[in-house]
């Protein structure tokens, strides 16, 4: 396993094509009233023509990067803040940096820097805890 | 054109009053249906185990705290397209969250703050809630804070 140090690069993990009919079953699950999820009716007029992500399924992005990297049960804290609307058809990159090592109740945890990226453009940034697998030096 | 929906006027004194406005409470088992099409939505393999996605954190608060997306939109006077944004999300796992597991769910109002622009006068509101989910053996196993952007 690669060691885990400050300034280790999480994986990246890419949504290649934010698809609407999952919004459509996200909306379902979340029992989500907000149109714009669903609606190609309800963005035309803000200016839009296509739907509108839900931010959990932003923030799921980053979780599954997460997982990818150190195991389904690692996320310990997810902190981020929304700063772009992702729509139907979007490719987004999540990324990851480990800022810092803890140890916390005999467990060896990562905080990181985490963002979500469409092209140039960061459509979430934050910062997340994960419960490491392995040894880490600092 | 950008001609988004509004929400309802509050007055400020209306608005500080939500603080400590106490959801209903209410118990939540998480599906295996669920939790896989859940996960399923998220473009992520199944995670196997009983592990439920920790996406799962935002919708099951709400339901299981007896609310719902909708009730905590009129609380807060949000009202059709474009008149609420998601300011940021703040989750804690003390424990994975797990299928078939009967959790206790409560929550409160915590955090409001009134916005006017200086240059349109326009009003938006920070709307903050928090939800806890225990487990039956009475540990704490997540907690949720949600920053929500009223714009009225």
């Amino acid at each position: 396993m690669t060691e885990v140090k400050i300034g280790t690069k999480v994986p990246s993990w890419t949504m290649e094509h934010v698809d609407a009919q999952r919004m459509k079953t996200m909306a379902a699950i979340l029992r989500d009233p907000y149109e714009v999820h669903w609606d190609h009716e309800a963005v035309r007029p803000l200016g839009f023509d296509r739907v509108i992500n839900q931010g959990p399924l932003n923030l799921s992005y980053l979780a599954n990067m997460l997982m990818a990297w150190q195991g389904a049960s690692c996320v310990r804290r997810l902190n981020v803040r929304f700063t772009l609307p992702v729509f139907e058809g979007d490719k987004l990159i999540a990324h990851g940096t480990v800022i810092d090592l803890e140890q916390v109740a005999g467990e060896h945890r990562a905080t990181c820097d985490v963002h979500l990226d469409r092209g140039k453009e960061t459509v979430m940034v934050g910062t997340a805890v994960v419960a490491l697998d392995q040894a880490v030096s600092s | 054109m950008n001609n988004r929906s509004r929400a309802l006027p509050m007055s400020e004194e209306d608005l500080h009053a939500l603080v400590g406005h106490r959801l209903p409470g209410g118990t939540r088992t998480i599906e295996h249906w669920e939790n896989w099409l859940l996960t399923d939505c998220t473009g992520s393999d199944q995670l196997g185990d009983d592990l439920v996605h920790p996406v799962a954190l935002f919708h099951v608060p709400i339901q299981g705290a007896g609310t719902s997306i909708a009730e905590l939109f009129e609380l807060c006077g949000a009202r059709g397209a474009g008149s609420v944004g998601l300011d940021g999300y703040d989750w804690e796992y003390f424990a994975p969250l797990r299928e078939g597991v009967r959790y206790q769910i409560d929550g409160s109002v915590t955090e409001v703050e009134r916005t006017v622009s200086e240059q349109t006068g326009r009003i938006a509101d920070r709307f903050v809630y928090t939800i806890e989910m225990i487990d039956p053996d009475g540990v704490l196993i997540a907690r949720v804070t949600n920053h929500w952007r009223i714009r009225r």
